[in-house]
């Protein structure tokens, strides 16, 4: 008992030397890492009203070698192109989600970074990346230089990566019926997808030819080639098949995407691609 | 020992740790005298202060892989996060501005932060031969910091840690890029220069020759030993200055390195001159560096060999030599427009008939034939073809030229080239032993 006394009070003396043992009489400092905001230009400002504060998106068009494979031989953005891609950005994707599926679709459902490359990401087999969804949490955008606001079909290129990545991270968050979709061309998909030209891939029921790598880029295929061309456009490209199997196979297609937009988000599909289409016209026209 | 007094002596050396737990180990002497953080600090504040600090900014010549590639002078000037940049990638020498920044990674080091000039080197779909699709010039924009020597900044690239050195640029060095430029045509060799060139080295005592073969596309050159046995070569990757060339990895001749090559406007010749009469020049020969025997298949006695010059194909062969392309361009102006030469075909060895020229043309113009003799010079290796009467009728006035060329006094040289135009046929090359004429033929 004498004993347990003893370590009690030796406990007890030991507790109070230990709480004051580490005080110390210098006061903190500040950080020694350089941790002022840097300067904004006018374009870090623009990037900061339009994208980052309304949709908290964050924007990396400086190089940051750490989010893009050093592999690739690629480089930023020219500063004066940021700003035009990146309006096409706001304009036909995110203001036409935001106008459909409601003021805060894009901001619960969104990548939290955009990284913006300049050049053509070329790989060494012949095709070109258009654009990368990693995680759900970041879209890297290339061909930033090559950017065009005047010019349709420069515009609608550069926005279906956007759409085709936005509806991997759509999958992502909720998946599409793919026990539906799978069924209908069964055959068709295959790895060496550039093999073929996407004349070849519509007449087999593909919508491009890159929808034949998998059912997952089949139906982002699907419904970003929708999103990107208006109700005439794309009935043109179906007028365009002389296989009727085919037609009808992309009409399925079309159906399993409309209904995922329409379960899973209760969104009408059509409305997206008109309010996207009427958008991407104000984008060219300058509005 | 008890158990008890086991934790009796635990409980001691508890106490006895907690004692001594917050000695302060700061005062310890760093070896360096200020932590990690400040040192990357002061290093970062360095580079940046250096960086700004030249009046005329810096200069760097970019090898970006010297075992196929050439180097890229750039010019650059820093200040405020700002880079003003102009390069001799192509004839766009501007200047140009656009963003850097040092950051802070591995180590420090300097990053080209939006698009400029340096970026050109490092884009996938911009590539100068088919073996470096999808990587460009290989080049990189964020060069790791490695301190400074002799008032240059050292740095590495970033990817494949080439050395790379910014050097105190001048004035000049700003409007020397378009001279470097100019400097391209020289290298390439003027098409009325001599047909064959290589890369003799002098070192002091003993001469050797190398075949010097320069791709204007990679700007690399590759320069083979002609002595039999020999394996040695030299492989450059070159870059353009407003005088000359610098080469990287430079010629080692005896123990001297020679890297700077300076042109000579009169003979066409890049001289390296290092000392104790050393020196290393790529010039221009008349003749080839090395004599085939695959002429010996022609002659007569073996069996039937056509090769046919086919303009269809072979018009745009490189490896016609200028003279030859303005002979035909000759015949085919003095031709009416729906009529231009169709063939030009040796035939060695064809039965009967012997060995002979035919002409052929386009446009319903009939066939012209020219028959020869062969002969061989054996020593300068070459075959000599000598007239022996056009079919049905005298020279025609048409083909004078062209045909005065083919029937060289001494003789032509027979190649059996390694590259291939259009189709698998084997490319065989007959150049003049006298002038500057070389036709590009197929073996039929």
């Amino acid at each position: 008992m004498k004993k347990l006394n003893f370590y009690k009070k030796v406990i007890a003396l030991s507790s109070v030397l230990l709480l004051g043992a580490c005080a110390s009489d210098e006061p903190l400092t500040d950080s020694i890492l350089d941790v002022s905001t840097p300067s904004k230009t006018a374009l870090d400002t623009w990037i900061d009203t339009n994208i980052l504060t309304p949709y908290n998106i964050n924007v990396q068009y400086k190089w940051n070698q750490n989010v893009v494979d050093n592999n690739r031989f690629l480089a930023p953005p020219l500063q004066t192109k940021v700003q035009p891609a990146l309006e096409i950005v706001q304009k036909i994707w995110l203001e036409s989600y935001k106008t459909i599926g409601g003021p805060d679709f894009v901001k619960k459902i969104a990548p939290r970074e955009f990284v913006l490359v300049g050049g053509i990401n070329l790989n060494t087999t012949g095709t070109i990346t258009l654009g990368l969804a990693e995680g759900g949490q970041r879209i890297t955008l290339f061909e930033v230089d090559n950017v065009n606001k005047k010019d349709r079909a420069n515009v609608k290129r550069f926005i279906h990566t956007i759409q085709h990545e936005y509806i991997h991270i759509l999958n992502q968050t909720k998946p599409f019926d793919e026990k539906t979709l799978a069924k209908i061309t069964p055959t068709g998909y295959t790895s060496n997808w550039y093999a073929t030209s996407t004349t070849v891939a519509r007449e087999e029921g593909f919508i491009t030819d890159y929808a034949r790598s998998n059912i997952n880029e089949d139906f982002a295929e699907m419904a970003s080639t929708m999103l990107v061309n208006s109700k005439a456009e794309y009935d043109a490209i179906l007028a365009g098949i002389t296989n009727q199997t085919a037609v009808a196979n992309i009409r399925a297609k079309e159906a399993v995407v409309v209904k995922y937009f329409k379960d899973s988000f209760n969104m009408d599909f059509y409305k997206l691609r008109d309010e996207a289409e009427k958008n991407t016209t104000a984008v060219i026209n300058g509005n | 020992m008890k158990l008890k007094t086991i934790i009796n002596y635990l409980f001691i050396a508890v106490l006895a740790m907690q004692l001594v737990s917050c000695d302060n180990k700061e005062t310890l002497d760093s070896p360096f005298n200020a932590t990690p953080t400040e040192r990357l600090n002061a290093q970062q504040k360095e580079l940046n202060d250096m960086l700004e600090s030249s009046e005329f900014g810096w200069k760097a010549v970019y090898y970006t892989d010297t075992t196929q590639l050439g180097g890229f002078t750039h010019v650059f000037k820093f200040k405020d996060g700002k880079v003003d940049m102009a390069s001799d990638f192509d004839d766009d020498t501007a200047v140009y501005s656009s963003e850097y920044s040092i950051d802070l990674g591995s180590t420090v080091s300097l990053v080209f932060t939006t698009k400029n000039r340096i970026h050109l080197l490092s884009d996938s779909n911009n590539y100068p031969v088919a073996a470096l699709r999808g990587k460009g010039y290989k080049g990189d924009f964020q060069f790791l910091y490695y301190g400074q020597e002799n008032g240059q900044i050292i740095f590495k690239t970033n990817r494949s840690f080439e050395e790379l050195r910014f050097v105190k640029a001048t004035a000049s060095d700003w409007t020397d890029l378009a001279k470097n430029r100019l400097m391209i045509a020289n290298v390439v060799g003027a098409t009325t220069r001599p047909l064959f060139r290589l890369l003799e080295t002098n070192d002091g005592t003993k001469t050797s020759q190398f075949d010097f073969n320069f791709t204007a596309e990679t700007r690399y050159a590759v320069a083979n030993s002609i002595e039999t046995g020999s394996s040695m070569s030299y492989n450059m990757g070159i870059a353009y200055t407003p005088t000359g060339i610098l080469v990287s990895p430079a010629v080692k001749v005896g123990n001297q390195q020679l890297a700077a090559f300076t042109y000579d406007a009169a003979t066409g010749n890049f001289i390296a001159t290092g000392t104790a009469g050393v020196t290393a020049t790529i010039k221009y020969s008349n003749k080839p560096l090395v004599l085939t025997d695959d002429y010996k298949v022609l002659l007569a006695g073996n069996p039937r060999t056509i090769y046919a010059y086919i303009a269809a194909f072979l018009a745009t062969a490189p490896s016609n030599s200028l003279l030859c392309n303005s002979l035909l361009n000759t015949i085919n102006a003095s031709l009416p427009s729906t009529q231009k030469v169709n063939r030009v075909s040796f035939y060695f060895n064809d039965g009967a008939n012997g060995s002979y020229i035919s002409y052929s043309f386009t446009g319903g113009k009939s066939t012209l034939y020219h028959f020869v003799t062969v002969t061989e010079d054996p020593v300068n290796k070459t075959i000599i073809l000598k007239d022996d009467g056009w079919l049905g009728g005298s020279e025609p006035t048409l083909l004078k030229d062209l045909d005065k060329q083919l029937l060289d006094p001494k003789g032509l040289y027979v190649k059996k080239e390694s590259f291939k135009i259009a189709y698998s046929n084997t490319i065989y090359t007959l150049t003049t032993a006298s002038n500057n004429f070389r036709i590009t033929t197929y073996g039929l």
